[in-house]
């Protein structure tokens, strides 16, 4: 194509550097920001005093930062959950359900040892924690391995499969926690039982100790692709799977695996906000909204390209973000659902850069013809 | 019990020309995972324009336009940019469950207009989606267009080479597809379930592109299969009709999506592929570039 005298070419990249990608993924958060704020001019503000308010409340706010800290530390997990998978080249848009799992896991234990609000569990309080945790990740690795199998063993499509456990997930929620369901909290309409105090998730300096837990799988995760040799054969796998089958990996095992542990930690997500999150201790009627909220895991993994420490930054970016966007709605007198209308506009924006971490523009000029 | 049948042959309706949509473009060779996203927003703004203006007809016609106009948006992330189809879809189903939640949520409730009057309870969209079919079909299998459409996603390089367009065989389709599914949409929320809620498609388009894997490209198989999830769905709802006190009817919710996992699961055995999996379109999901 030509632009005055200069001749301008695509031209494919064939390795993004750390610096190109960091520079992409802001340029991509960037414009997806100034999308919004087309929103915010729709809705009569002014974009400027919205994204003030809504970095004010979500980052400098004595009450919103630490529930952006809580929401970071949830998208941080499922966006190791979708990362897992993806290296292998699979998708796991399923966190919502494997987060379901991993609620069922952890309250299932609770009930199990006793540890309904006003009852004393019958093990000590932290074994009956680090249980809790064990169900957690054993109900997400569940309905994780569901997928991963298939994908294994027959090339069933894992995105429709994971999709169609959300919707399962959710209803089996709903049978557990209502009209008599065996996780009927009392009283209330439609929720789960409340946890004993005793087990509630422990705090430091107000703070759950998830944080730490989360920032920990991040690094573990990214030790396992840098270092590994199942990392090794995850990337292996993500880039060729025939190719993969002749370094001698086994191509049926590679997809069970990511999404079992992607279902794991997806799995921990649900017992952080259900049982760490202070405040909340029980699964809430509105237990979907976090389903809904997982989903920034996608868009967070893909932005990060898949490296779980730079997801640590965009995750508490996001959770800024969405707890911002919540609060300033009602502030500002905005429609419902501002961070639903962001999460849509940051994915598409991503996707749309996509095509920059595949191509380069290379600008020439080009000689006077004679 | 008619009116059992006709509530299932309705909810078969929105699947069978959401499928269609999603069957034509993947004919082409794009695969849109998105079709939800899609539908999300013919559902949403065919609601929204029938409510203001208090026609069926602009709301029928406005989500074919906003469904046309987001598969193009797909088709060109898809074709001219040639990313990952599978990104992109995933990208247009979110997008479309966003913003759909943001845009459609103050008109959250009944579409408060008269029903649109069917046969024995049966809408007259039922009919069309029947007649779509046949169209569908006859489109593939007689006409020059469909040859082009199917070659294009069979194999395009060969496709260009002997003079078809190849770029713009696959926009018209996906553009095609995407009218389909808004559509689709449109009669989910202005006939079958004309209350708006966030996410009330509960995964309706995730079904629909199932049921084109389970189709095997065949429009006519599609529609029994359609009709097929459109009872189960209807027996989810309401499980006394069969099987009365038998479970929860929160678990009766999760039956469609098992079976939907089932299907695709024998769907991608080797003994299924081998005896019916040659339909599949050779270049699905895979862009193309001009040498």
């Amino acid at each position: 194509m030509r632009l005055g005298s200069y001749e301008v070419k695509l031209e494919k990249k064939v390795k993004v550097t750390a610096l190109q990608a960091t520079i992409i993924s802001l340029l991509a958060i960037l414009i997806g920001l100034a999308l919004v704020g087309l929103i915010f001019l729709q809705a009569g503000v002014n974009p400027l005093t919205g994204f003030r308010a809504i970095f004010a409340y979500g980052f400098a706010n004595p009450f919103g930062l630490p529930l952006t800290i809580n929401r970071s530390v949830f998208i941080l997990l499922c966006t190791c959950a979708f990362i897992v998978p993806m290296k292998a080249g699979v998708w796991n848009i399923g966190t919502a359900g494997q987060l379901y799992g991993g609620a069922l896991g952890t309250f299932g234990v609770a009930l199990a040892l006793g540890a309904r609000e006003s009852q004393t569990p019958s093990l000590s309080p932290v074994l009956v924690i680090v249980l809790m945790m064990l169900g957690a990740i054993l109900g997400g690795a569940l309905i994780g391995a569901i997928p991963g199998f298939l994908k294994g063993r027959f090339n069933t499509n894992e995105i429709v499969v994971t999709m169609m456990l959300n919707s399962i997930g959710y209803w089996l929620i709903a049978f557990m926690i209502k009209e008599g369901g065996a996780f009927m909290g009392g009283g209330g309409e439609g929720t789960g039982f409340k946890l004993s105090e005793s087990v509630f998730g422990p705090t430091v300096w107000g703070q759950t100790f998830t944080i730490p837990i989360a920032l920990g799988v991040a690094v573990l995760l990214y030790f396992l692709f840098a270092k590994s040799t199942l990392g090794y054969q995850i990337r292996a796998f993500g880039l060729s799977p025939s190719a993969a089958k002749y370094a001698g990996i086994d191509p049926q095992n590679v997809p069970l695996v990511v999404f079992i542990i992607g279902g794991m930690i997806a799995g921990l997500a649900g017992y952080h906000y259900f049982a760490a999150v202070p405040g909340l201790y029980k699964i809430p009627t509105n237990y979907g909204d976090f389903g809904d909220l997982s989903f920034y895991g996608i868009i967070c993994g893909l932005i990060s390209q898949g490296n779980p420490l730079a997801a640590i930054p965009f995750a508490l970016l996001f959770g800024g973000l969405t707890n911002g966007g919540r609060f300033v709605q009602g502030q500002l007198h905005l429609g419902y659902g501002i961070d639903y209308a962001l999460l849509g506009i940051l994915m598409i924006t991503l996707v749309a850069f996509q095509f920059f971490y595949r191509n380069t523009i290379v600008w020439e000029k080009m000689e006077r013809e004679a | 019990m008619l009116e059992f049948v006709a509530r299932s042959l309705n909810a078969s309706t929105v699947f069978t020309i959401a499928a269609l949509g999603e069957l034509i473009g993947q004919r082409s060779g794009i695969l849109n995972v998105g079709i939800e996203g899609v539908m999300l927003f013919g559902a949403t703004v065919g609601f929204i324009v029938a409510k203001t203006t208090g026609s069926y007809v602009l709301g029928c016609l406005a989500a074919m336009a906003i469904g046309g106009l987001i598969a193009a948006l797909h088709g060109f992330f898809s074709i001219t940019l040639g990313g990952d189809q599978v990104v992109n879809g995933m990208g247009i189903w979110i997008m479309g469950f966003g913003l759909t939640s943001y845009i459609g949520y103050p008109y959250t409730g009944p579409l408060g207009l008269e029903r649109i009057p069917g046969v024995l309870g049966i809408s007259p969209f039922f009919f069309l989606a029947l007649a779509l079919v046949v169209l569908t079909w006859w489109m593939f299998s007689s006409t020059s267009l469909g040859l082009r459409i199917r070659s294009a996603g069979e194999n395009p390089s060969v496709t260009e080479v002997s003079g078809i367009n190849v770029t713009r065989t696959r926009y018209l389709s996906v553009v095609v597809s995407g009218m389909l599914m808004g559509l689709g949409g449109g009669i989910y929320s202005l006939s079958y379930n004309p209350v708006w809620s966030i996410n009330f498609l509960l995964g309706w388009g995730f079904i629909a592109l199932a049921l084109v894997f389970f189709s095997m490209w065949n429009p006519f198989i599609l529609l029994a299969g359609s009709v097929l999830f459109g009872t189960l769905w209807q027996l989810s709802l309401n499980p006394q009709l069969v099987l009365p006190d038998i479970m929860s009817r929160y678990l009766w919710r999760t039956v469609p999506f098992i079976m939907t996992i089932g299907v695709l699961v024998i769907m991608s055995t080797k003994w299924f592929s081998s005896r019916f999996g040659a339909a599949k379109p050779e270049a699905l999901g895979q862009s193309y570039e001009k040498e």
